[in-house]
Formats: C-alpha cells, structure tokens, sequence
C-alpha cells in the first residue's frame, strides 16, 4: 500500500514538473552511455592485460621447456635415482612462489608408452593434476615441440577460484620415455588488477552520473524556472493581481518571453481597467439616475395623489385617468427601488443587517402582507413550519422580501391553485420552499429565471405587476447571507422555490432541510381543469 | 392655530407641491430654497417645525441641521432621497428628530408631521422624578437640581416615556410608536441615535449611562438595576 502510494507519488511529481522529468531522463540515458563505454573500456583492459600475460607467459614457458630440454640432453645420467634426482630438480627449477602471480609446475608421463614407469612425476606440492584440462593433454600430446595453452580457473585453500593458465609441451626424457611438463601460471595479479580498474571505472561514472544529474538538473532549473516564474506570475493575475509582471533581462529567448508576457499583461490590464471603469460609470449612472428621479417622482407622486384625492369631482375620462395614473405612478415606483437596490449590489455597496430572528415570524408577517392577493386570485395558502420558533441570524427586511416576492410569484403563476410554504430546519440551516402547481416552467426557462427582466411568457397578461427584477435581488439577497436560492420546476405541473441560509453566519452547510423538489407533488384537484 | 412649518427644498416643483398638500391640510407655509441663508429663515419665521431637504445647494441639509439645532428644539424632519446608512445616520446625529425618503406619500409625510406636532403624552402630575432629574411635564422643562437641561421636545418625550414607567424595559419598537407615532415597522436607528443624544446631554458620563439605561438584546429603560 505504501509501496503504491510512493509510486504515485513518484508518477505524480514525474507528470507535473518538467524539471523532474528532463533530470530523469538526462540521467537515464546517460547511465546507459556510460554503462556502454564502462563495459567497452573494462572489456579492452581486460583483454589487454590477459593478452600480455599470455604473450610472457608463453615466452617463460619456452624458455622453460628448452632449459629443461637441454638439461636432460646435456645429462649424463644412466641410472635411475640419478634420473629421479634430476627429475625432481626441475619442478624447483621453474617453480615460483608468490602469492598472486605463483607458477606451479607438474611433469607428468605420458601415458600409454611401452614398459611401465619407474620413475616418480614431480608435481609442485600444492598443486592438483585434477585442473589440467583432459582435452588440453590430448592437444599437448598430439603437439610436437609447440607449446599449448588454456585457461583454467585455479580453487584456492580459501575457496575461491584464481583465474589461471596452463602451458603444457611434450619433453623427451632419455630413459625415461615421452613426458609432459605442464606450468600452471597463476593470473590472480591481473585480475586483481582488471578488478581495480573495474572498480575505478564504476566510482568513477557513477559520480560522474551523479554529476549530470546535478549539471542537468541546474541546466534545467535555470531554464524552467523562468517558464516556472511565468506561469505563477500569470496564475496570480489570473486571480486579479493586475498588475504583476515579469522581469525582464538579456536578449536571449526567456527573455523575450517575458516581454511578450508583460505586454500582453499589460493589455489586459488596461482592457480589464477600461471594462471595470465603464461598468463602475454604468452602475453609477444606473444609482444617480435613481436618485435623480426620485425628487420628480415625489412630486409626480404627490400631485396624482393630490388629483387622485378629488377624483370624483372630475369627469368619467379625467376620472379613468387619475386612477390609472395613481397605479402606474406606484409602479413606476416600485421599479425604481428595484433598479436602486440591484444598483447597490453591483457597486458592492450592500451590507447585511444582521439580528438573530425567529424565521417562522418572517414567513409569517411576508405570508400577511400577501394574504389578500392569494384570496383575490382564489390561492390558498397552505402552511407547514416546526412548531418551536426557528431562530436564524439574517437580514430580516431582505428575507422578509425575499419571501414576499417568492410569494407573489407563486401566486401569478400558480393557477389559483394551493400554494405551499414550508420551512425547514437543521443543526446548520435554515430552509423556506415556496411551491406552486401552477403552469411551472421548462429546463430553459429555469435556466433564466433569475435574469434581470426577465419574463417567463413575455405574452402572458401580467397581472400583479412585478418589475423583473424580483428574482435576481432574492438571489443577490442569498448570496448576501452566503446561502443558496434554488429552483424546481416542471411544465404544468408547478416550480418550487427554496431558500437555504445558514442559521449563523459562517455555518457552513451541505444540506438543505427541505427537499428540492418537494416530496409530494400536489394536484389533488386535477379534475376539472 | 395653524401650525406653521418651514419647508427647504431646492426644487420648485417639489417645493410647491408639498406646500399644496400641506395647506389642503391646514397648516401654515413658507419656504426657503438653498441651503445657505436657511437658518435666516428659520428664525424670521419662527416655524413649528422644519421639513429639511438633504441635498441642498450652498449648505448641505445635515449642515443645516445641526445650525437649527444650536439655536432651537423645533423638530426638523429631513427629506432624503437615499436610504444609505450613512446619510439617515449622520442626519439623525445632527439633531434630525425624522426622516422621509422620497418619493414619499403626501399621508406618510403627513402622519410623520403631526405625529411631531402632537401635544407631550399626558402623565399624571405635574413632575416626575427619574435619578437626579426632575421632568416639569407642564413647562417640558428639565432640571437636575436648579440646573435647567435644553432638550428638544422629542427628547423630553423619550425621556418622560420612560421616566413614567421607571421599572419597565421598552423595547424599539415600543418607542418608534409611543414617541415617533409609527405603527408599523420603522428603523431602529431612529431610537439608537436619540438615545444617545438624549444621554449626552443629561447623563454625567454617557459612556457609563445610569439614567437611561441599556437592557441588552431588548430596548431600554429608565434607571438602573
């Protein structure tokens, strides 16, 4: 498990940083370049050195072999312990000591002569005949006056093998018959010799493996970590640190990189300047012109009321006019402080009036205010709220008007059928659901419902006078108290609302009380309609 | 008597309407344009009450304000065409005893002038004693011993209201109506600011009140304990 997650952890860092993986593979590669020439050059050495011995071990041994040649010549021994005696003082002869480079020496006869052997082989003391190959007897043999060599490995008292060679020529002993004398020359020298260099060589790549790793990882570093630099630098204008930039120095590639970074951040900029200062002057305009209205409206205002008042003193058209006058001038009114209100939350410059309140109160007094409308269009208005008080910390004018509005809603587009009002509760938040089962909505009307002036049937008769705008503030007022305003809705079948706040400010919450949509769909009364 | 009442408004129109709505309901009025020169007509017209326009040329309204207020207790109403915090605040600290947002209707304007207008509430007696204070309900004077405190008539209706029922708690809410008339949901703000100009005029040290006191989370009350 463990193992796994440092895998990951390893593929994770391999896939997400440039520097890591141009290091690592610099490092590979240049680990299998050295691992060839390593094994090229040990290999050379190797022969080299093998060759060499071989090439003076052969020209001892022909020294060897003609020396005792000519001793046994040159002798004139007709006896057999005389002949015995001189045997014996070749070995010693060519016999050397030493504890790597030891030449041990066996005369051995050849077997298969006529008349038996009298005479003892001398054979070096700590020698075994056992290591002189077979196949290398029957090659000496068959040699006449040519030496014959092969490489043997040579077991040690303490176990290991020496690498060895064996030089065998056929000798002539007067007497005595056909000999063969064999040297068995020790290679433990070049070997360890051959075993040195190897050992230098490997120290020697691995550190200069180690030090590509480390020049390739500062090669790379000094050439990622602009890109690097770069892309943090525009991570963070990403996040609205306008006016970060680059710093640029020297003519080469990274540092044309920057300057086009920096122009380009410096566009930006401005365009983003130019945007947000004609937005500002668009909010500004939209909150001055506000104001502006509002001294002619009060006087609009009073005046209708003023003629509004002395209306039946008037004529039937004079009359009409008033009355109508009156109204629009209410609505015009109320559009007015929409526009003002959504103009306030574009500057930013709304601040919750936050107070600990009791949120069946709230839904209480809203449900009130719009009782008389429900009767009128023929809505009943069916209630479901915990019985203990729901205590919540929010702006109570703003979700009090949150409410309203999704009340009044529910009412032009509920059919003058029930509409349901529920109010949740949890540990962390609040919920109030709004549900009508009037004409409801389609997917992209949902998806637009909370546009500015937006209207669900731009040919539907408009009968309770909403600005358009009633929506987009209860969402603005949501997010205000950093809570959620969703929506169901379904094609004759009715849309629910439902506001979700956190019952203290900060409470974070995943869950709203209240389903979405409502759990029983209600159209009790289908027949008929 | 007709109630006379100084209407500043910098606009004509506005000016004059409100001067037809207020004299279809009897009162008496005059008008002054700009802000600069308001005082001289408030006290050339001596009027009962001032309705005050915020934005003023010359002098803004809260500038006005306070002037009126260095010279006299006569309610002022402000005129406001934004319901900003800041501007109804730093009107009501300047001694503003209300405030209208515009556009008003000629009944809310109306109901807020007379309920400015109408006589003290009644309290039986003569004089009520709150702490080291005694209210002349009579001749709305206060004292603290022989020392005459000035409170505007609003301020003397706050502090009576209370005084009168020294161990109840009134909530905001309560106040808005009793003292201010309104009887439907208003700003707070009104009680909170007038609290404390009340409190720094007659406590010793209005930081650490023991006259009017603060029940948390509720209102107010007179007293301690």
């Amino acid at each position: 498990m463990t193992i796994r997650a440092a895998i990951d952890w390893a593929l994770g860092l391999f896939r997400r940083f440039l520097q890591v993986r141009a290091v690592f593979t610099t490092v590979v590669l240049s680990g299998i370049a050295l691992l060839v020439v390593g094994g090229f050059l040990s290999y050379s050495i190797g022969n080299g050195l093998y060759q060499t011995r071989v090439s003076q071990i052969l020209a001892e041994s022909e020294r060897g072999v003609v020396e005792v040649q000519n001793t046994f010549a040159a002798s004139t021994v007709t006896d057999e312990i005389a002949l015995q005696s001189l045997l014996n003082s070749v070995v010693p002869s060519l016999e050397s000591q030493g504890s790597s480079d030891s030449r041990k020496v066996a005369l051995l006869r050849t077997p298969g002569q006529v008349g038996s052997q009298i005479l003892q082989s001398p054979i070096s003391a700590d020698l075994d005949t056992a290591v002189i190959p077979i196949d290398l007897k029957s090659q000496v043999r068959n040699a006449t006056g040519k030496l014959t060599y092969q490489s043997i490995g040579l077991p040690q008292a303490n176990g290991s093998i020496h690498p060895a060679v064996v030089v065998g020529s056929p000798i002539e002993i007067p007497l005595a018959g056909k000999y063969e004398l064999y040297l068995v020359f020790d290679l433990n020298g070049e070997q360890q010799t051959l075993d040195f260099v190897q050992s230098v060589l490997f120290w020697g790549m691995l550190i200069l493996l180690f030090m590509i790793g480390a020049v390739s990882y500062f090669v790379t570093n000094w050439l990622v970590k602009p890109v690097q630099v770069a892309a943090e630098v525009s991570e963070e204008i990403a996040e609205g640190a306008l006016d970060r930039r680059l710093t640029e120095r020297g003519e080469d590639v990274i540092a044309i990189l920057a300057r086009s970074f920096n122009r380009m951040a410096d566009s930006l900029q401005k365009q983003i300047t130019k945007l947000a200062s004609v937005s500002k002057m668009q909010q500004r305009f939209v909150s001055d012109v506000s104001h502006e209205l509002r001294t002619p409206l009060t006087t609009i205002k009073l005046a209708g009321d003023v003629i509004f008042a002395s209306r039946e003193k008037l004529e039937p058209a004079a009359k009409r006019s008033a009355e109508l006058m009156h109204d629009q001038i209410e609505r015009f009114e109320v559009l007015l402080n929409d526009l003002l209100e959504i103009s306030r939350y574009d500057a930013g410059a709304v601040a919750a009036d936050l107070e600990i309140q009791d949120m069946n109160g709230i839904v209480g007094s809203a449900i009130a205010g719009l009782e008389p409308l429900a009767q009128s269009r023929g809505s009943v208005i069916e209630i479901k709220i915990p019985s203990g008080p729901v205590d919540v910390e929010v702006d109570g004018r703003r979700i009090e008007r949150l409410i309203r509005n999704l009340l009044a809603n529910a009412i032009e587009h509920g059919e003058s059928r029930p509409i349901s009002v529920a109010v949740g509760i949890s540990d962390s938040a609040v919920a109030v659901s709004v549900t009508d089962a009037g004409v409801g909505m389609s997917r992209a009307e949902v998806d637009r419902v909370f546009d500015r002036f937006w209207r669900a049937d731009p040919a539907r008769k408009r009968t309770t006078g909403g600005t358009g705008l009633g929506l987009a503030i209860s969402l603005e007022d949501t997010q205000l108290h950093g809570g959620w305003l969703q929506v169901w809705a379904k094609p004759n079948e009715g849309a629910s609302f439902r506001l979700t706040l956190p019952r203290r400010q900060g409470m974070i919450f995943t869950q709203s009380p209240l389903p979405l949509p409502p759990k029983q769909p209600k159209r009790k009364e289908v027949a008929g309609e | 008597m007709a109630h006379k009442i100084l209407v500043v408004d910098d606009d004509n129109a506005l000016r004059e309407m409100v001067g037809i709505v207020l004299e279809s309901e009897g009162f008496e009025v005059c008008f002054h344009d700009a802000g600069s020169g308001a005082l001289d007509a408030f006290k050339a017209q001596e009027p009962d009450l001032v309705l005050l326009d915020v934005m003023l040329p010359g002098k803004d309204g809260i500038e006005v304000c306070s002037e009126i207020r260095a010279t006299a207790g006569t309610p002022i109403i402000m005129l406001t065409a934004k319901t900003e915090s800041e501007d109804v605040v730093r009107g009501l600290e300047a001694g503003a005893d209300d405030y209208v947002v515009k556009p008003f209707d000629p009944t809310v304007l109306l109901a807020r002038i007379r309920a400015r207008l109408r006589p003290l509430s009644k309290a039986d007696g003569e004089t009520v004693q709150i702490g080291p204070l005694s209210l002349d309900i009579v001749g709305h004077e206060v004292r603290r011993g022989t020392e005459k405190l000035l409170l505007t008539p609003l301020e003397f209706n706050l502090l009576l209201t209370l005084a009168v029922k020294p161990k109840q708690v009134f909530t905001r809410e309560m106040l808005l109506e009793t003292v201010w008339g309104y009887h439907y949901k208003a700003d707070t703000r009104l009680v909170n600011v007038h609290v404390q100009r009340l409190r720094s005029k007659i406590e010793e040290d209005p930081d650490n009140p023991k006259i009017v006191t603060t029940v948390r989370g509720i209102g107010y009350k007179a007293g301690q304990g």
